[in-house]
Protein backbone atom coordinates (compact mmCIF):
# COMPACT_ATOMS: atom_id res chain seq x y z
CA UNK A 1 0.00 0.00 0.00
CA UNK A 2 1.23 3.36 -0.73
CA UNK A 3 2.36 5.33 2.23
CA UNK A 4 0.48 8.35 0.44
CA UNK A 5 -3.11 8.81 0.87
CA UNK A 6 -5.97 8.49 -1.65
CA UNK A 7 -6.54 12.44 -1.49
CA UNK A 8 -2.98 13.35 -1.50
CA UNK A 9 -2.67 11.33 -5.00
CA UNK A 10 -5.56 12.91 -5.88
CA UNK A 11 -4.48 16.33 -5.23
CA UNK A 12 -1.31 16.11 -6.75
CA UNK A 13 -3.02 14.75 -9.73
CA UNK A 14 -5.29 16.87 -10.13
CA UNK A 15 -2.53 19.72 -9.69
CA UNK A 16 -1.21 19.08 -13.34
CA UNK A 17 -4.46 21.12 -14.58
CA UNK A 18 -3.22 24.64 -14.01
CA UNK A 19 -6.73 25.76 -13.91
CA UNK A 20 -7.31 24.11 -10.77
CA UNK A 21 -3.99 24.70 -9.59
CA UNK A 22 -4.50 28.37 -9.65
CA UNK A 23 -7.61 28.00 -8.32
CA UNK A 24 -6.44 25.92 -5.58
CA UNK A 25 -3.80 28.07 -4.38
CA UNK A 26 -6.37 31.46 -5.02
CA UNK A 27 -8.71 29.29 -2.46
CA UNK A 28 -6.12 28.40 0.17
CA UNK A 29 -4.85 32.26 0.34
CA UNK A 30 -8.60 33.19 0.91
CA UNK A 31 -9.51 30.45 3.27
CA UNK A 32 -6.44 31.15 5.37
CA UNK A 33 -7.10 35.08 5.23
CA UNK A 34 -10.69 34.14 6.50
CA UNK A 35 -9.48 32.05 9.30
CA UNK A 36 -6.90 34.22 10.50
CA UNK A 37 -9.56 36.68 11.24
CA UNK A 38 -12.12 34.47 13.10
CA UNK A 39 -9.15 32.80 15.25
CA UNK A 40 -7.93 36.23 15.85
CA UNK A 41 -10.71 37.09 17.37
CA UNK A 42 -11.25 34.15 19.24
CA UNK A 43 -7.80 34.71 20.33
CA UNK A 44 -8.47 38.13 21.48
CA UNK A 45 -11.69 37.57 23.57
CA UNK A 46 -10.01 34.62 25.22
CA UNK A 47 -7.18 37.20 26.17
CA UNK A 48 -9.47 39.27 27.87
CA UNK A 49 -11.56 36.74 29.84
CA UNK A 50 -14.31 37.35 27.81
CA UNK A 51 -16.84 34.46 27.37
CA UNK A 52 -18.49 33.89 24.54
CA UNK A 53 -22.25 34.43 26.15
CA UNK A 54 -20.59 37.79 28.01
CA UNK A 55 -19.07 38.75 24.31
CA UNK A 56 -22.61 37.87 22.93
CA UNK A 57 -24.90 39.56 25.72
CA UNK A 58 -22.32 42.83 25.10
CA UNK A 59 -23.35 42.88 21.20
CA UNK A 60 -26.64 42.13 21.49
CA UNK A 61 -26.48 38.71 19.92
CA UNK A 62 -27.63 35.41 20.69
CA UNK A 63 -24.69 33.22 22.27
CA UNK A 64 -25.52 30.65 19.98
CA UNK A 65 -24.67 32.50 16.94
CA UNK A 66 -20.75 33.77 19.05
CA UNK A 67 -20.77 29.57 19.41
CA UNK A 68 -21.11 29.07 15.81
CA UNK A 69 -19.31 31.19 14.35
CA UNK A 70 -15.80 30.63 16.35
CA UNK A 71 -16.28 26.83 16.15
CA UNK A 72 -16.85 26.97 12.54
CA UNK A 73 -20.86 26.29 11.80
CA UNK A 74 -21.76 28.91 10.05
CA UNK A 75 -20.43 31.44 7.62
CA UNK A 76 -18.87 34.43 9.22
CA UNK A 77 -20.83 37.60 8.65
CA UNK A 78 -19.18 40.89 7.95
CA UNK A 79 -21.35 42.50 10.36
CA UNK A 80 -21.01 40.29 13.36
CA UNK A 81 -17.21 40.12 12.86
CA UNK A 82 -16.63 44.19 12.74
CA UNK A 83 -19.15 43.76 16.03
CA UNK A 84 -17.31 41.57 17.95
CA UNK A 85 -14.09 43.39 16.73
CA UNK A 86 -15.51 46.24 17.90
CA UNK A 87 -16.37 45.33 21.55
CA UNK A 88 -12.66 43.47 22.24
CA UNK A 89 -11.68 46.97 21.30
CA UNK A 90 -9.89 45.79 18.13
CA UNK A 91 -10.14 46.89 14.14
CA UNK A 92 -10.80 44.76 11.04
CA UNK A 93 -7.93 46.51 9.02
CA UNK A 94 -7.39 45.31 5.20
CA UNK A 95 -3.42 45.44 4.45
CA UNK A 96 -2.70 45.97 -0.13
CA UNK A 97 0.43 43.07 -0.27
CA UNK A 98 3.43 45.09 -1.10
CA UNK A 99 4.20 43.45 -4.49
CA UNK A 100 0.70 44.44 -6.10
CA UNK A 101 1.23 47.64 -4.60
CA UNK A 102 4.93 48.53 -5.90
CA UNK A 103 3.70 47.07 -9.40
CA UNK A 104 0.76 49.75 -9.45
CA UNK A 105 3.15 52.70 -8.12
CA UNK A 106 5.57 51.47 -11.09
CA UNK A 107 3.01 51.73 -13.70
CA UNK A 108 1.45 55.15 -12.49
CA UNK A 109 5.26 56.27 -12.95
CA UNK A 110 5.53 55.06 -16.27
CA UNK A 111 2.63 56.37 -17.08
CA UNK A 112 3.36 59.91 -15.55
CA UNK A 113 6.93 59.59 -17.63
CA UNK A 114 5.40 58.76 -20.75
CA UNK A 115 2.41 62.08 -20.41
CA UNK A 116 5.27 63.95 -19.80
CA UNK B 1 -2.62 17.73 14.98
CA UNK B 2 -3.69 17.55 11.19
CA UNK B 3 -6.55 15.16 10.53
CA UNK B 4 -6.54 12.66 7.53
CA UNK B 5 -8.72 13.04 4.39
CA UNK B 6 -10.48 9.60 3.53
CA UNK B 7 -13.04 8.47 0.97
CA UNK B 8 -16.25 6.62 1.16
CA UNK B 9 -15.66 3.64 -0.81
CA UNK B 10 -19.06 1.11 -1.81
CA UNK B 11 -19.16 -2.55 -1.90
CA UNK B 12 -18.51 -2.62 -5.64
CA UNK B 13 -15.12 -0.65 -4.94
CA UNK B 14 -16.87 2.80 -6.37
CA UNK B 15 -16.19 5.99 -4.79
CA UNK B 16 -19.39 8.42 -5.04
CA UNK B 17 -17.36 11.13 -3.75
CA UNK B 18 -14.63 11.33 -6.24
CA UNK B 19 -16.94 10.65 -9.10
CA UNK B 20 -18.85 13.59 -7.69
CA UNK B 21 -15.93 15.83 -7.81
CA UNK B 22 -14.96 14.50 -11.45
CA UNK B 23 -17.77 16.03 -12.78
CA UNK B 24 -17.38 19.14 -11.39
CA UNK B 25 -15.94 22.28 -13.28
CA UNK B 26 -12.06 22.30 -12.07
CA UNK B 27 -12.57 25.37 -10.10
CA UNK B 28 -15.29 23.93 -8.26
CA UNK B 29 -13.33 20.48 -7.72
CA UNK B 30 -9.94 23.05 -6.33
CA UNK B 31 -12.44 24.65 -4.08
CA UNK B 32 -13.45 21.60 -2.52
CA UNK B 33 -10.05 20.59 -2.16
CA UNK B 34 -8.65 23.51 -0.45
CA UNK B 35 -11.50 23.45 1.81
CA UNK B 36 -11.01 19.76 3.12
CA UNK B 37 -7.41 20.65 3.38
CA UNK B 38 -7.70 24.09 5.60
CA UNK B 39 -9.88 22.02 7.48
CA UNK B 40 -7.93 19.34 7.53
CA UNK B 41 -4.92 21.00 9.09
CA UNK B 42 -7.01 22.92 11.45
CA UNK B 43 -9.55 20.33 12.60
CA UNK B 44 -13.34 20.98 14.98
CA UNK B 45 -13.60 22.43 17.03
CA UNK B 46 -11.30 25.06 15.88
CA UNK B 47 -13.16 27.97 13.13
CA UNK B 48 -11.75 26.44 9.59
CA UNK B 49 -12.86 26.44 6.11
CA UNK B 50 -13.55 30.18 5.32
CA UNK B 51 -17.21 29.96 6.14
CA UNK B 52 -17.67 27.19 3.58
CA UNK B 53 -17.61 24.23 5.83
CA UNK B 54 -20.77 24.12 8.02
CA UNK B 55 -22.23 21.63 10.31
CA UNK B 56 -25.79 20.36 9.15
CA UNK B 57 -29.03 19.99 11.16
CA UNK B 58 -31.85 18.26 11.71
CA UNK B 59 -32.52 14.70 9.35
CA UNK B 60 -28.48 15.28 8.60
CA UNK B 61 -27.12 15.94 11.84
CA UNK B 62 -23.79 14.68 12.18
CA UNK B 63 -23.21 15.36 8.47
CA UNK B 64 -20.56 18.36 7.81
CA UNK B 65 -21.27 20.20 4.37
CA UNK B 66 -18.98 22.13 1.87
CA UNK B 67 -21.07 24.92 0.41
CA UNK B 68 -20.14 26.35 -2.80
CA UNK B 69 -21.56 28.42 -5.75
CA UNK B 70 -20.56 27.64 -9.27
CA UNK B 71 -21.12 29.20 -12.70
CA UNK B 72 -24.91 30.08 -12.80
CA UNK B 73 -24.88 30.04 -9.41
CA UNK B 74 -24.97 26.38 -9.62
CA UNK B 75 -24.64 25.39 -6.05
CA UNK B 76 -22.57 22.06 -5.33
CA UNK B 77 -22.59 20.71 -2.16
CA UNK B 78 -19.63 17.93 -0.49
CA UNK B 79 -20.74 15.63 2.68
CA UNK B 80 -18.71 14.19 4.85
CA UNK B 81 -18.45 12.45 8.51
CA UNK B 82 -16.01 13.02 10.75
CA UNK B 83 -14.17 10.12 13.26
CA UNK B 84 -12.74 10.92 15.93
CA UNK B 85 -11.78 8.25 18.80
CA UNK B 86 -9.29 7.22 20.97
CA UNK B 87 -6.43 5.60 19.04
CA UNK B 88 -6.94 1.97 19.51
CA UNK B 89 -10.84 2.79 18.50
CA UNK B 90 -9.78 4.64 15.00
CA UNK B 91 -7.16 1.57 14.68
CA UNK B 92 -10.58 -0.45 14.87
CA UNK B 93 -12.26 0.70 12.76
CA UNK B 94 -9.09 0.63 10.14
CA UNK B 95 -8.21 4.36 10.70
CA UNK B 96 -4.90 5.92 11.06
CA UNK B 97 -5.83 8.76 12.98
CA UNK B 98 -8.90 11.28 13.39
CA UNK B 99 -10.21 11.75 10.05
CA UNK B 100 -12.86 13.57 7.43
CA UNK B 101 -14.34 10.91 5.39
CA UNK B 102 -15.71 12.26 1.98
CA UNK B 103 -19.26 10.79 1.42
CA UNK B 104 -20.28 12.49 -1.67
CA UNK B 105 -21.47 15.61 -3.27
CA UNK B 106 -24.76 16.71 -4.49
CA UNK B 107 -25.31 19.61 -7.39
CA UNK B 108 -28.34 21.78 -7.67
CA UNK B 109 -29.56 25.27 -9.79
CA UNK B 110 -30.09 28.35 -7.39
CA UNK B 111 -32.62 28.30 -5.27
CA UNK B 112 -34.04 24.89 -5.44
CA UNK B 113 -33.98 22.44 -2.00
CA UNK B 114 -32.85 18.80 -1.79
CA UNK B 115 -35.33 17.19 -0.43
CA UNK B 116 -34.85 15.07 2.24
CA UNK B 117 -34.80 11.77 -0.28
CA UNK B 118 -32.28 13.20 -1.62
CA UNK B 119 -30.26 13.32 1.33
CA UNK B 120 -31.53 9.82 2.30
CA UNK B 121 -30.59 8.28 -0.56
CA UNK B 122 -27.17 9.93 -1.12
CA UNK B 123 -25.64 11.07 1.93
CA UNK B 124 -27.20 8.99 4.71
CA UNK B 125 -27.40 5.60 3.06
CA UNK B 126 -24.14 5.94 2.01
CA UNK B 127 -23.01 7.12 5.06
CA UNK B 128 -24.96 4.29 7.04
CA UNK B 129 -23.08 1.82 4.74
CA UNK B 130 -19.58 3.20 5.97
CA UNK B 131 -20.04 3.74 9.85
CA UNK B 132 -22.11 -0.09 9.76
CA UNK B 133 -18.02 -1.06 8.29
CA UNK B 134 -15.79 -2.30 10.66
CA UNK B 135 -12.92 -1.74 9.43
CA UNK B 136 -14.09 1.22 7.36
CA UNK B 137 -13.82 0.89 3.54
CA UNK B 138 -11.87 3.45 1.86
CA UNK B 139 -10.55 4.40 -0.84
CA UNK B 140 -6.87 3.21 -1.49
Amino acid sequence: MSRTGFHERRRTERMRDPEFRAEYERARSEIEQIDSVVRSLDQLRENTGTSKTDLARRIGRNPSSIRRLFTARSNPELRLVVQIANDLDADIIVVPRRKKRDRRLRSDERANATAA
Amino acid sequence: MAWRIEYYEQHDGSVPATKFLDGCPAKIDAQFNAVLDAVAAAPPPRFSGGGKWEAMHGSMGGYYEIRLSGPGREQFRLFCLLENAAPTELRRRGLKAPSIVVINGMRKPHRTTFTDRDYRKHVRALGEDHLANIPRRLAQ
